[in-house]
């Protein structure tokens, strides 16, 4: 599975004393945030002992997953994430008030947070992405394979539903996917060492080679930005690579339980 | 704090400094980050975007028949020319979209009102 939409989608009006939350930091890099919330609201920060929660009122109504409001959720993350590290919400997450939020959330988990943040101090996400590009990978595996070659051959042109049709693509799934396994092994043999940890999106899409996120050292950015530079150079033509980040941790912020993944 | 993107650096790569597209947010955001027990509120509604769509399952026969109808499509004289006109350009088209073709559109398929 991949995108989980919260189960229980929140069809009831929220109380006027709803917070809506971003993500958490530690007290003293939180101070005043620059950014601007949902619906324009302002960003404020909650306190309880070293740590900080960036909320904002809920505006009129309940939080709807528009493109305005998930890309507001995630620039509130990335201004606070350039004064200090941050743990972020996923998107969504509502309080029914300061107290809970105090009293449920920050107060029972304060340790927990606190140790997450020291963990993730001084590291960054980036994200990758490679995608092989369909007309490159398709002609490699007809130049590689003579079985592959002369199934084309023989199916092309023909009526749909031509018996060898299946045979065909099966094979073509299969080279695509032996290069899919063996391009990623040499990605992340090259990628690996450089991070921290890394976690990857283990979807099957078609034509892509790796999607994922890493976690690595701000200082370890730039060797990693030519670890995969390289990768794309070598591959050029056939692999198409995007890097994108440094991004705050979203994908390497777990509580040890309570968390859904 | 941008990645280094001057010097040596060729564009092979292409580099942002956050997501540029709506399915990578949802990614990120929908998909990731801390998780609050259940008694907290989950007050979203309106999600429309489910990428589930682009999560196409590689081994069934409605896929085989795909890759069959894509390479029985391909022209290998065309691949090799588009193939040397890009190494003479540096490379890489620079942005957009990726694994376009058989699965065209799959992954945008991803709606906003606004």
């Amino acid at each position: 599975m991949s995108v989980q939409s919260p189960p229980e989608p929140g069809t009831e009006e929220l109380p006027a004393t709803a917070l809506y939350c971003y993500g958490i930091m530690a007290a003293k890099a939180a101070k005043a945030q620059p950014a601007a919330g949902l619906g324009g609201e302002t960003v404020e920060v909650v306190e309880c002992g070293e740590l900080a929660a960036l909320v904002s009122a809920v505006p009129p109504g309940t939080v709807r997953a528009r493109r305005r409001d998930l890309m507001t959720h995630f620039d509130v993350l990335g201004k606070a994430f350039e004064r200090g590290t941050v743990l972020p919400l996923r998107f969504g997450i509502v309080f029914d008030d300061e107290a809970v939020l105090l009293d449920e959330f920050l107060r029972p988990r304060h340790d927990e947070l606190v140790e997450l943040l020291r963990e993730l101090d001084g590291r960054v996400e980036l994200r990758v992405n490679a995608h092989y590009r369909e007309d490159a990978i398709l002609a490699e595996a007809i130049r590689e394979s003579p079985r592959i070659a002369q199934l084309r051959e023989a199916t092309r042109g023909a009526a749909a539903g031509h018996p060898a049709m299946l045979e065909l693509g099966e094979l073509v799934s299969a080279e695509v996917q032996a290069r899919t396994a063996r391009d990623t092994r040499a990605l992340l043999e090259r990628l690996g060492p450089l991070a921290h940890r890394y976690e990857l999106d283990e979807e099957p899409i078609a034509y892509q080679l790796l999607r994922g996120s890493f976690l690595v050292e701000r200082k370890q950015t730039e060797a990693f930005d030519r670890a995969l530079e390289e990768f794309a150079s070598d591959n050029a033509g056939r692999v198409d690579v995007k890097l994108v980040g440094p991004l705050p941790p979203h994908s390497f912020v777990e509580l040890s339980h309570g968390g859904r993944r | 704090m941008a990645i280094a993107t001057q010097g040596t650096a060729s564009n092979y790569l292409q580099r942002a400094p956050s997501p540029s597209g709506l399915a990578d947010v949802v990614d990120l955001i929908l998909d990731k980050g801390l998780v609050i027990d259940a008694y907290i509120r989950i007050a979203v509604i309106g999600i429309e975007l489910i990428t589930i769509d682009a999560r196409i399952v590689i081994a069934s026969v409605d896929t085989y028949l795909r890759f069959a109808e894509a390479v029985n499509r391909l022209d290998l004289t065309q691949t090799e020319a588009a193939g040397l006109a890009e190494l003479r350009d540096g490379g890489g088209n620079g942005g957009g979209d990726k694994a376009k073709g058989v699965f065209e559109g799959v992954k945008e398929k991803v709606s906003g009102k606004d």
